[in-house]
């Protein structure tokens, strides 16, 4: 039986990442009722360890210093590394932050074991199995490996967080880490956040809002309302606290001079080249619903669309309702609602 | 910086993002139906990273761009065509499968060792850039194990931008959570970069610049060797496109406010 | 053309210009001929190396402009005898090109119109009863009778079925391997440079521009100059750079491009249990209008290409291609065979049917022309891919001859070399007997096909009908398109309605003539749209003009027949406001239907209100 560890780090802010109460569930899954250890990284790891209490984890052995408070790839190489063989786990369970996902390759050469990222789901019956994305989301594929360890980078969202019952912090025990010059060469000077000032990307977001290129065309009247449009999706964004998302088409239209949202950039865009989001809900608004755009839409669970063409890709099969009506009065009335 | 940059951009070929993607067995392992028809492009978050090389290069003089690119040779030719118009560069290629089933660890070992071959390589000038993740293995991962095979312990990934300041000190900025960038800065090369999309736009097709570049890409494909990559120790137990119909609920002549009203409902539903 | 090129400012970077010494425009088969040849030549290291006079010290700098973004993506088709392939390629093997097959079986079938809605002349009419009432002897069960006897001149046995794209894609492979020619896509030329009578060279398109040509800001580069002492052009049947010549030079006397269709196809994925063989090549006529033809070919590993062809000389102001197509698949002769088929890929292109009619100047100073748009095409034997090859082949090697005597790339010089072996050879000599032969379609299908048996087995001493005129002439009316099935007073409401809607007349117009609504399977029966993204991945990058350009807005806006909107086979050309279409770049496939389709003569000079002009992107499909 394969001894399985969860290895993470701790945030800026003592707590550990929500990804990794995830990355626990599908650590005791692959532990198949059996001990699952845990190892934190970081500045505060040994304080963040009484997260784990009641989790079932049986011990923790942390990494904490100063010099591990930011995210680092040599430094946090070098103390993952530690943790890992430190702990001698068969199976390391990461969850998939950018901080883990920057060193999870890195530290499972230096294991001289495997590594598999963007794991979105695990298997033990039959030998130990995960589930992973190829192709950008387009084809998914479960595969075995007998090298071991085996380091397994979790996407946030696709597991449960493991539930906490209370109780006692699981012993702690810190394990001594040197760090070469060579690991601490990079200095983080801090966070950016976007120009526009508007957050319109919320991964955590219930609702996913996608605007498709149809509210910039002429609407019943014959001209295009762009500003009207523009006031409706933001308004939604902010009420609902929902996530944006767009077509490619209406990301490229910056490019060609046309009148286009200023709230929106390409990192906006889901499906094709742009992002898989991951959101309990979708609502694709004046969106034809063709397929390399939908391919995108893979993670959203409960999918609707506003569409005034009752034959657009999302009727046929894509979405679970398509309301054909006119996105600028539904949007407008959905906004009012969720004010009053 | 005196002598410029050694910008080694790693990145291969993926299918055209449009195309029809269908997993097949093959006896290497899963592949995609008609692999040899579906038309190809330079992964696009390596030739973010192949232009961004070139910018850079192009503000530090004495730089050299290579970009290291292992895919079977007929269809790197073929993309040659499209990239090679785009900045100035030499290639290095590699013959060998460039599936997204192929094991990372192999391609990079073979990656790794190119790199180690390259002529006059000095670590002390070496960026090794690449894509972040590709749109075929869309692992993120390859980079990162070239770069610990080398020995390169300053690694970023989810690149978007690259300063070089006068002390000649790279200022990273990379994706994290929340939409925001983190800022970074390396004393000196060696470093890898595995970028996003970075800032740039793309750039414009320039024949004399495709003219030039032929003048050492076709050599390179010419001689390019053999490199024969597998699935490494994987089996795959399933590959598969999931199914993605689901039986949709048409409502028309409703009138806008109750359209409203149900998906208020909806949206507050648990 | 003028209208795209650069305003001159302080700000704007200065146009460029490089020297090459043969500058090729388009790579289809007749650039794929002259390129093996030349290529071979070039890297036959036995014989004395031809030097560069644009860079001296070098080896002869040859480059070939594409304008879709890869090689085969902008080409379709086909079944070929292969002469001149084979030729070139004594070993060709088509197990190594993909989709490839050897001809096998070739049927033509006769189609009945099982849905009724038709539109078919009283002679017609009568020859279906008599079919159907002959039923039991004539095996009609799928309302289709196949020919007993094929003419001669339609087999191709001893051929191939192609894909043109992978053909394209493995004959670019083998010259770009040689190293000592070069091909760019994704680089639309906009123009030859035409100085004197003299082609110069050519002058790429201006990239990082908006929508009207104007530059936006910098990444504003413009087009390029590629100056060159033989360009060859090889744009196809509607290339701007073959057509700017035209005007620029004039055609030989009494030559005109006339004739015309347009192409669209699907390629699919058949059904398991198929019973088609690969190499089956059927032919059909009769359905779904009398004037389509249609066709069915049979590739290795159950993939087969299915397609129409609708004419110039189909005066139906309403002729589209996409709906037509969905009706053709369904009828019983194919669906017995494409039920339950996948769609895999699916494309529309022009072809030139003018054949000797249509040839330009073949060569002058600084140019030659090769392909479909010298004219190369055969329209009786319906054979166009070997004889652009050949013609190619035919430039390549009088160009070899030249340069090894050193002598300059004059127009008398590529007379001597070019025109003369075209002249000798079987491509002139055949398209002498096609000449005529496709003159009776000017007076109707049945007139049309006895002429062509008829200049077929008289070696076209005799032929039915009449030079066909220009174009717009062709285009009828709606009232007496369907006389006698809707009333004026209808077709004027829904004519009314459409507009009112912003759409375009053919699927109002078609419904209410009897044709049934398609039903949508998301297999092979899917919407125009998605038969682009999924099948064509049609796709444009961002930065260009608008390739589709109305020249004078008030002549669209009086114009009661936008056949341009119908034929349009991307829907990329929509009704728009106030009359003048709207054209969306993005979906455009480069057909060019649209410029042989406009019924607007400007101040009835041959120059339509349309104007067509070089554009990037299109189809991303390499199968078809």
């Amino acid at each position: 039986m394969d001894t399985v560890l969860l290895l993470t780090h701790v945030e800026g802010d003592g707590a550990l990442p929500r990804a990794a109460l995830e990355a626990l569930s599908a650590a005791r899954a692959l532990a198949q009722g059996g001990a699952v250890s845990a190892a934190i990284f970081g500045k505060g790891a040994a304080q963040a360890a009484a997260a784990l209490a009641g989790t079932g984890v049986t011990g923790v052995l942390t990494a904490d210093s100063p010099e591990l408070a930011d995210a680092r790839y040599g430094s946090d190489a070098a103390a993952a590394t530690a943790l890992a063989k430190a702990s001698g786990a068969a199976v390391v369970v990461v969850p998939g932050t950018s901080r883990m996902l920057r060193v999870a390759a890195g530290v499972a050469e230096r294991l001289g074991g495997r590594v598999d990222t963007h794991v979105t789901g695990v298997e033990a019956e039959g030998g130990l199995a995960v589930v992973r994305w190829y192709y950008r989301q387009r084809i998914e594929a479960k595969l075995r490996r007998k090298e071991r360890p085996w380091i397994l980078a979790v996407d946030p969202g696709a597991f449960q967080a493991a539930p906490a019952q209370g109780g006692a912090t699981p012993a702690v025990q810190a394990v001594p880490l040197e760090l070469p010059a060579s690991a601490k060469r990079t200095a983080v000077e801090g966070f950016r956040s976007p120009a526009s000032g508007e957050q319109t990307i919320r991964p955590d977001a219930k609702v996913l809002f996608v605007a498709g290129a149809g509210w910039t065309k002429k609407q019943a009247d014959g001209k295009p309302h762009p500003e009207k449009a523009e006031e409706l999706i933001l308004a939604f964004i902010r009420t609902a606290g929902a996530s944006l998302g767009s077509s490619k088409s209406l990301v490229d239209q910056a490019g060609e001079g046309q009148k286009v949202f200023t709230f929106m950039t390409h990192l906006n865009q889901v499906g094709q080249t742009g992002s898989t989001p991951r959101h309990a809900k979708g609502l694709a608004t004046c969106c034809h619903g063709e397929e390399p755009h939908v391919v995108g839409w893979r993670f959203i669970r409960e999918r609707r669309a506003v569409n005034l063409d009752a034959n657009c890709g999302w009727a046929r099969g894509k979405a679970d309702v398509v309301y054909v009506a006119d996105a600028f009065a539904v949007m407008e009335k959905v906004n009012a609602l969720l004010k009053g | 910086m005196a002598n410029g940059f050694q910008i080694v951009v790693l990145g291969s070929i993926v299918p055209d993002p449009l195309q029809t993607l269908e997993p097949v067995a093959t006896p290497q392992g899963p592949g995609l139906k008609n692999e040899q028809m579906l038309p190809a492009v330079l992964d696009p978050w390596a030739a973010s990273a192949l232009y961004e090389a070139a910018a850079l290069a192009a503000k530090a003089p004495g730089s050299k761009v290579t970009l290291l690119s292992l895919g079977p040779k007929a269809k790197l030719q073929q993309t040659m065509m499209a990239v090679a118009q785009k900045v100035p560069f030499e290639l290095v290629a590699l013959d060998g499968p460039a599936g997204g089933f192929t094991d990372a660890r192999e391609v990079a070992a073979r990656l790794a060792a190119a790199v180690k071959a390259l002529p006059g390589l000095d670590r002390s000038r070496l960026l090794l850039f690449g894509g972040w993740e590709s749109a075929s293995r869309s692992a993120g991962v390859t980079l990162q194990l070239v770069g610990e095979q080398l020995e390169i312990h300053d690694q970023f990934q989810g690149v978007d931008e690259l300063t070089v300041g006068p002390d000649g000190a790279l200022r990273v900025l990379e994706r994290v959570e929340g939409g925001r960038h983190q800022v970074s800065v390396c004393p000196s090369p060696p470093a890898v970069l595995g970028w996003a999309t970075g800032n740039l736009p793309e750039p414009k097709n320039n024949p004399q610049v495709g003219m030039a570049n032929m003048r050492t890409v076709m050599p390179a494909l010419q001689k390019a060797a053999a490199a024969p990559v597998g699935v490494g120790g994987v089996e795959f137990a399933s590959v598969a496109v999931p199914k993605a119909q689901r039986e949709t609920r048409v409502v028309k002549d409703m009138s806008p406010d109750e359209v409203a009203r149900e998906l208020v409902e909806w949206i507050k539903q648990d | 053309m003028s209208s795209a090129s650069t305003p001159e400012s302080l700000e704007a970077p200065a146009r460029q210009s490089m020297a090459v010494d043969i500058a090729c425009v388009g790579f289809g088969p007749a650039t794929a001929g002259f390129l093996t040849t030349l290529s071979r030549r070039l890297a036959d290291a036995a014989k004395p190396p031809l030097e560069s006079a644009a860079s001296p010290g070098l080896p002869l700098q040859v480059v070939c402009y594409e304008r879709a973004d890869d090689l085969g993506f902008g080409v379709s088709g086909v079944v070929t005898r292969g002469r001149g392939l084979r030729a070139a390629f004594p070993d060709l093997d088509p197990s190594q090109i993909p989709m490839a097959a050897p001809v096998k079986d070739e049927k033509v079938l006769y189609l009945l119109d099982p849905v009724g809605a038709s539109r078919r002349s009283a002679a017609l009419r009568t020859g279906d009863a008599a079919i159907r009432a002959a039923r039991f002897a004539l095996k009609t069960d799928t309302h289709a009778v196949e020919l007993p006897w094929t003419p001669a001149f339609l087999h191709k046995q001893g051929g191939f079925i192609f894909s043109m794209g992978q053909l394209m894609q493995w004959m670019g492979a083998q010259v770009l391997a040689s190293g000592t020619v070069q091909i760019w896509p994704a680089t639309p030329v906009a123009q030859a440079l035409v100085e004197d009578g003299k082609v110069k060279g050519v002058r790429l398109l201006d990239q990082g521009v908006d929508r009207q040509g104007r530059p936006e800001g910098a990444s504003f580069m413009p087009g390029m100059d590629v100056l060159a002492a033989l360009t060859v052009v090889a744009d196809g049947p509607v290339g701007a750079v073959g057509r700017q010549l035209d005007q620029a030079l004039g055609m030989p006397e009494g030559n005109a491009r006339r004739d015309w269709a347009v192409g669209m196809k699907f390629v699919v994925d058949l059904p398991e249990d198929t019973p088609l063989e690969p190499g089956t090549v059927l032919h059909t006529f009769g359905f779904p209008e009398p004037e389509i033809f249609g066709f069915l070919y049979v590739h290795p590993d159950r993939v087969a290409s299915v397609g129409i062809f609708v004419p110039s000389w189909f005066e139906s102001p309403i002729r589209t291609s996409y709906r037509y197509l969905q009706h053709y698949v369904q009828h019983p002769a194919l669906w017995r065979y494409l039920k339950d088929a996948k769609l895999r890929s699916w494309g529309a292109k022009s072809i030139l049917e003018s054949g000797k009619r249509g040839e330009p100047l073949l060569a002058g100073d600084g140019f030659a022309r090769i392909g479909e748009g010298s004219g190369s095409t055969n329209v009786l034997t319906s054979s166009g891919v070997d004889e652009a090859f050949t013609t190619g082949v035919q430039l390549g090697e009088g160009v070899i001859e030249l340069l090894e005597a050193g002598k300059p790339l004059t127009r008398e010089n590529l007379e001597a070399a070019y025109v003369a072996r075209r002249r000798a050879s079987w491509v002139e000599a055949e398209g002498r007997v096609a000449e005529r032969a496709r003159d009776g379609f000017q007076r109707g299908v049945a007139t049309g096909l006895v002429g062509m048996a008829l200049s077929g087995l008289t070696g076209g001493r005799f032929a039915l009908g009449e030079e066909p005129p220009h174009p717009a002439e062709k285009v009828g009316t709606l009232e007496a398109f369907y006389a006698g099935k809707i009333a004026p007073e209808e077709i004027a409401a829904i004519k009314r309605d459409c507009e009112a809607k912003g759409l375009p007349l053919h699927d109002a117009l078609m419904d209410r003539a009897g044709w049934p609504a398609v039903p949508l399977d998301g297999k092979l029966l899917v919407s125009q749209q998605d038969a682009l993204l999924v099948g064509g991945k049609v796709q444009a990058p961002a930065g260009y003009a608008d390739h589709v350009v109305f020249v004078r807005p008030e002549l669209c806006q009086a114009c009661s027949r936008r056949v341009c909107v119908e034929i349009c086979s991307a829907e990329a050309i929509r009704p728009g406001d106030g009359g003048t279409p709207a054209f969306d770049r993005e979906k455009c496939v480069h057909c060019g239907a649209c410029l042989w389709s406009c019924p607007e003569r400007i101040d009835g000079t041959d120059q339509v209100n349309l104007s067509f002009r070089a554009g990037a992107g299109g189809l991303h499909s390499a199968e078809n």
